[in-house]
């Protein structure tokens, strides 16, 4: 008994010991966490300008600020990056627009207008751009945009040492930049500097649609002194951009906070005061309904609700469209998709009416061309291959295979990180074995192999589904990229020697309108041959505070901010 | 015991490699390849080549290894790949093992808290429909995963009577009510199963009739004798808890939108950022394998029968 | 998730014959619960195995035009987004469920009971080893390695299997889903038992009937089949019990991180996951909660019939 006593007390001394070991490792956390914290916050935006008393006011309340103050707050996600050069998503682009411009910008109807540049001229043979640029446009800290600082930063943004994964997509086109990139040329020769504020660029063909590449941010203008100055993570401490606003505050993992830049040159200024992005998560509908943000988007899970007349949401929802395609690639160079009439089966055996309302709740439109609507060449009238299981049985028993009994095995191959392929795909293997009785497998890919397999040529997959965003509003970047037969984009293996003609034809036809009529063409080519099972274009639906005014939804990412009045 | 506790000493950093390097070779073979994830695919193979020298990629397995260990022993863990790119993971991992550590302590002591005296209660009065009644509504609470209690306790509590939030407001909000709720149930079923059976066989024993039998009240017995040798084993169950506390959890933290480890850890598999994943599966390791070897000594200590030799 | 020390048991040789039954039984029949865990499983046992003809509809049938739609007599779970009778699918989980658990804790208990049982019985280098090993899995945070695991065999285990023609349906038609998820399970599941079967051992061998076999020239092999593992079983039989609950829960919470059994294969876990998003909405009631609470109930079960287990074997 009495040894049990003493060992009984070594093990509670022990273990209170570890106790305190392991509350004091929690102390010593905390605090390196929170000195962490103090760090993050002191790497705010150091402007030159004095702040005018707004400090207080502005970051104190930031995060519980009411519609009082004239702050905006919105539901963010972490950015990936806010270099212009690295980003290809869309969360970063959103806050890259507002922090930084370029020469040309896209007015609400997509079309083409002036931002830094205030003119430009394009040569006869449509490979030179001439721009003229604007002599009152500075970067957040004053100092002067000239044609130098586009010289810098499409050079380096083709500088192979910035890894950008898009400058080639964007900015391959001009003279020099490929070369550049691929480490043979130490400058972009197609970019000359004729004056401060003239700025020639050189393409190597007459493709019309090279400035709407421009309005990407990719394009952007940086300041050489702040991306030099700052090191691997110049955009987030100081990105000294020449956009709507400033960065006032990012605290990792919390919140990014936006203030407006005093030296913007464009039309509006911006009006708030301050915009805050909280990016610690949650849940942006209950954050919504508590009024914690001002404008939220909304899941699949809650669109019944919003959609419902009687909710007292429904008065503050938008439609909002975007856009992009989701779409079933069919192999051509793999049977049973080497023969058109198969393809068109599969097409005819899908039910998108039923699909879109039953699986998505009307959340995207069926879609049964192939650009989207709201963007040049969208033809709203195109016949598409619209459901017929009778049809689609005929075409596949009167299809070189005969019939579904003789059909090789197929597999639909799908992206994700394992988990379910969605109910989505589910439903549409339902519908090929109710309505064709042939039963594809569905395999799962993780996304960077899938990306990877589907760009090999030949893509090893039968049939596989994806989507498409625009890059630029132009329908260059949907039929030309995606169905060419010598596109790097082309990943069915689709070729038609008729679309190929029309399309180059559009390349370099300089009159818009026999432009489109040439894409419009084409498009109805690609549908009738059925390169692809067109599903549904995307809409997104987004609620927005009734005091939150002029707040817009483009299709495409451009500055917006700058337009949002608050209600007081 | 000297030779022991040398053995266990020296053998944890040979286990902490040994996980490093399993975890090292899953992230080099397993599915998906991070650089053409960051780059894109419509990158050109020039960038992908640098890409991958520049992040030491290329080299022989051994050598990243090495490297790898040698800068995570200095607290380095390199940077995340996909869903942060270029980020510091020391960074990624400070604040969200804060708020990860806050939530999951609170609700092991909330579960310690309730879940003792529900154990004495039941070992007091064991065999009774009081008994019954207690375990019963722990074994319940021990069966139902997060994954159930969730999304009812969501549904409830958010949705009918909007009471509780979601997402991350600090320690002292109302949104951390719900986590650290559902989290403390597992300890506190833990809690009360051991401490009752614990209890129960303590007060069977010899020494407890003794004390009867020398005429002390009940509450001395119960208090100075009895308890006291139930409390050891929970004691250590206690540091085992500690050990996994730097885990967060999984589920409870991505549904319910809280910015800790949990969630990283979830969205660092989904984007297949192995950086990350090894940093946290690393750092739950040496949680686990410290409190272990605490508790192991002490066992070794504690009952010769089952010192490892 | 937390490590219990091996409870040490009596050590008494194995009682024989009918009356120990009998006895057992007895003891069993006091715990109120752990008979109504026995009948839940029972339930869910029959559910699984005539799953095909209990069921009202195929667990794939989808109708579009009738999804998520509210219990009714024809449906009377309800059905899910893609119109199928979440009736048919929570009986069709049932049988998956009943495949995953046990083989996970028979494939796990095998592995355990040979490499613990080595390891006491042996000792030296043997222990050393399967000990070390167990240390490693061990202190690798479980749920983490079966997600990492899952995540890298699956598509070389498919890849193989592939390779025979034969096989190829099996594949196509996703079973071999099912070989990811109990190896990955497994591989988590036996150093706990390992080690549990180990203490045992090195308790009871020091034991006076296994000195006094040992003197009277018993074989060790036969010692350890006839007197050892009897006598070390009792907490391996509760664990194992436990074990199959637990395993239904891993299987579940893989298909939160989307790894393992896919739809359209039913399983009660995706259940939950590809409808968790719908948490605020009535359909959550028959979507999310009907197979959560399935899920709860079946564990639930297999934790009581441990405890009964635990109070009729042991002390």
């Amino acid at each position: 008994m009495e040894n049990n006593r003493t060992l009984m007390y070594v093990i509670l001394g022990g273990l209170v010991g570890l106790c305190v070991l392991a509350l004091a490792a929690l102390v010593i956390f905390g605090g390196v966490a929170l000195l962490n914290r103090g760090e993050e916050s002191s790497t705010v935006v150091a402007t030159t300008e004095t702040d005018q008393g707004t400090t207080t006011e502005g970051t104190s309340s930031g995060s519980s600020a009411t519609a009082s103050s004239n702050s905006l707050r919105l539901l963010g996600g972490e950015p990936p990056t806010l270099d212009p050069a690295l980003a290809s998503d869309a969360t970063s682009a959103n806050y890259i627009v507002e922090l930084f411009s370029g020469l040309v910008t896209l007015d609400e109807n997509v079309e083409i207008v002036p931002d830094i540049a205030a003119d430009w001229r394009v040569s006869d043979d449509g490979l030179t751009y001439t721009f003229t640029l604007r002599d009152d446009v500075t970067f957040a800290d004053g100092s002067a945009v000239t044609a130098e600082d586009f010289k810098y930063t499409i050079e380096r943004a083709c500088d192979p040492a910035t890894l950008s994964p898009v400058a080639d997509t964007y900015l391959g086109d001009i003279v020099g930049c490929k070369e550049k990139l691929g480490q043979a040329a130490g400058e972009v020769s197609g970019v000359r500097v004729i004056d401060p504020q003239t700025l020639e660029i050189t393409i190597d063909a007459p493709k019309v649609y090279f400035l709407a590449k421009l309005t990407y941010p990719t394009a952007f203008v940086v300041d050489q002194a702040a991306v030099q100055a700052g090191g691997n993570l110049w955009a987030t401490t100081n990105p000294n951009g020449s956009g709507p606003f400033r960065l006032d505050e990012y605290r990792f993992g919390e919140r990014l906070v936006l203030a407006p830049n005093e030296n913007y040159y464009g039309d509006p200024k911006p009006s708030l005061d301050r915009v805050t992005y909280i990016l610690s998560g949650g849940s942006g509908m209950t954050m919504y309904e508590t009024d914690e943000v001002d404008v939220v988007g909304v899941g699949l899970g809650d669109i019944d609700r919003v959609l419902d007349p009687s909710s007292p949401l429904n008065a503050d929802l938008r439609e909002v469209s975007e856009f992009s395609i989701g779409y079933i690639g069919l192999n051509a160079n793999q049977p049973p998709f080497d023969d058109p009439q198969v393809r068109q089966a599969f097409n005819l055996a899908i039910d998108k009416e039923a699909l879109v309302t039953a699986v998505l709740n009307d959340t995207v439109v069926p879609a049964y061309g192939i650009i989207p609507p709201g963007m040049p060449g969208h033809d709203p009238n195109i016949e598409g291959l619209r459901f017929n299981a009778e049809e689609a049985q005929r075409l596949l028993a009167e299809s070189s295979y005969g019939g579904a009994e003789n059909l090789p095995d197929i597999t639909l191959h799908v992206s994700g990180a394992g988990g379910a392929a969605g109910p989505q795909i589910e439903a549409i293997v339902e519908m090929w074995k109710r309505n064709l009785a042939v039963d594809v497998a569905i395999e799962q890919t993780e996304w960077a192999t899938f990306l990877t397999d589907i760009d090999r040529r030949p893509n090893p997959y039968q049939a596989f589904s994806i989507g498409w965003i625009a890059d630029y509003p132009d329908p260059e970047n949907f039929l030309d990229l995606l169905f060419h037969c010598d596109s790097l984009g082309n990943r069915t293996g689709y070729c038609n020697a008729e679309v190929d003609a029309l399309l180059e034809e559009a390349r370099v036809e300089q009159d818009n309108d026999a432009r489109m009529a040439l894409y419009d063409q084409a498009q109805q080519l690609i549908v009738q041959d059925a390169a692809w099972v067109p599903l549904w274009f995307n809409k997104g639906y987004v609620l927005v505070k009734p005091y939150v005014q002029d707040y817009r939804f483009p299709p495409t990412i451009v500055p917006t901010l700058k337009y949002v009045k608050l209600a007081q | 015991m000297l030779v022991y506790l040398i053995r266990r000493l020296l053998w944890m950093p040979i286990l902490l490699l040994i996980i490093a390097l399993l975890t090292f070779a899953i992230g080099l073979y397993g599915p998906g390849d991070p650089i053409q994830q960051r780059l894109g695919t419509r990158s050109n193979p020039e960038a992908v080549a640098r890409l991958r020298a520049e992040l030491g990629l290329d080299r022989p397995f051994l050598m990243q290894y090495g490297e790898y260990v040698g800068k995570a022993v200095r607290g380095d863990f390199g940077e995340s790949i996909t869903l942060f790119p270029g980020k510091p993971i020391r960074e990624l991992l400070a604040g969200r093992l804060w708020v990860s550590l806050q939530i999951n302590l609170v609700a092991l002591l909330l579960g310690a808290f309730f879940g003792i005296p529900i154990g004495i209660v039941a070992a007091l009065f064991r065999n009774t429909p009081l008994d019954y009644f207690l375990m019963f509504g722990i074994v319940l609470a021990i069966s139902f995963p997060t994954f159930v209690l969730l999304p009812i306790l969501m549904w409830l509590f958010i949705e009918q009577i909007p009471l509780l939030g979601v997402g991350w407001g600090g320690l002292l909000s109302s949104k951390a009510i719900l986590p650290i709720s559902v989290l403390s149930l597992g300890p506190l079923a833990v809690y009360a199963r051991q401490t009752r059976a614990n209890l129960a066989e303590v007060l069977e024993q010899d020494f407890i009739r003794t004390a009867r039998g020398k005429g002390l009240s009940e509450t001395t017995v119960l208090l100075r004798h009895a308890l006291r040798n139930a409390m050891i084993p929970l004691i250590t169950i206690f540091g085992l808890m500690l050990g996994g506390l730097v885990s967060g959890s999984f589920i409870t933290e991505t549904l319910l939108g809280i910015p800790g480890i949990g969630r990283l850890g979830v969205d660092a598999f989904y984007a297949r950022d192995y950086p990350i994943i090894m940093a946290l599966t690393l750092l739950i390791a040496v949680g686990y394998a410290v409190a272990n070897l605490l508790v192991d000594l002490l066992y070794a200590y504690a009952d010769p029968r089952i010192r490892v030799q | 998730m937390f490590q219990q020390r091996p409870p040490v048991a009596t050590q008494r040789p194995a009682a024989q014959g009918s009356a120990a039954w009998r006895r057992f039984w007895q003891r069993y029949r006091r715990n109120k619960f752990a008979v109504l865990g026995a009948v839940i499983v029972l339930l869910f046992v029959m559910v699984g195995l005539f799953a095909p003809w209990l069921a009202p509809y195929s667990y794939t049938e989808q109708e579009l035009t009738n999804t998520q739609a509210a219990p009714s007599l024809a449906h009377p779970f309800g059905t899910d987004r893609l119109g199928r009778d979440q009736f048919s699918r929570l009986i069709w989980g049932a049988r998956t469920a009943l495949i995953v658990a046990p083989a996970t804790v028979i494939v796990g208990l095998t592995l355990g009971l040979v490499l613990g049982s080595a390891a006491g019985f042996f000792g030296g280098w043997v222990d050393q080893l399967v000990m070390r090993v167990s240390d490693v899995l061990f202190a690798f945070p479980g749920l983490l390695f079966a997600i990492l695991l899952a995540a890298t065999v699956q598509p070389r285990i498919e890849g193989w299997l592939s390779q025979y023609e034969a096989l190829k349906p099996f594949v196509r038609s996703g079973y071999a889903e099912f070989f990811v998820v109990i190896f990955a399970l497994s591989m988590v599941g036996w150093p706990g038992l390992a080690r549990l079967i180990r203490g045992q051992i090195l308790a009871l061998r020091e034991q006076p009937f296994v000195e006094a076999a040992h003197a009277i020239g018993v074989p060790p092999w036969r010692i350890l089949l006839r007197h050892l593992l009897p006598n070390a079983l009792t907490p391996v039989i509760v664990s194992v019990s436990m074990g199959l609950g637990g395993a239904i829960l891993a299987e579940s919470t893989l298909s939160f991180f989307g790894i393992g059994i896919q739809p359209p294969t039913a399983s009660w876990g995706a259940m939950i996951f590809a409808n968790f998003s719908f948490w605020r909405q009535p359909s959550a009631l028959w979507l999310v909660w009907a197979p959560g609470l399935v899920v709860g109930s079946l564990v639930f079960a297999f934790n009581f019939i441990g405890d009964g287990l635990n109070e009729a074997l042991g002390r």
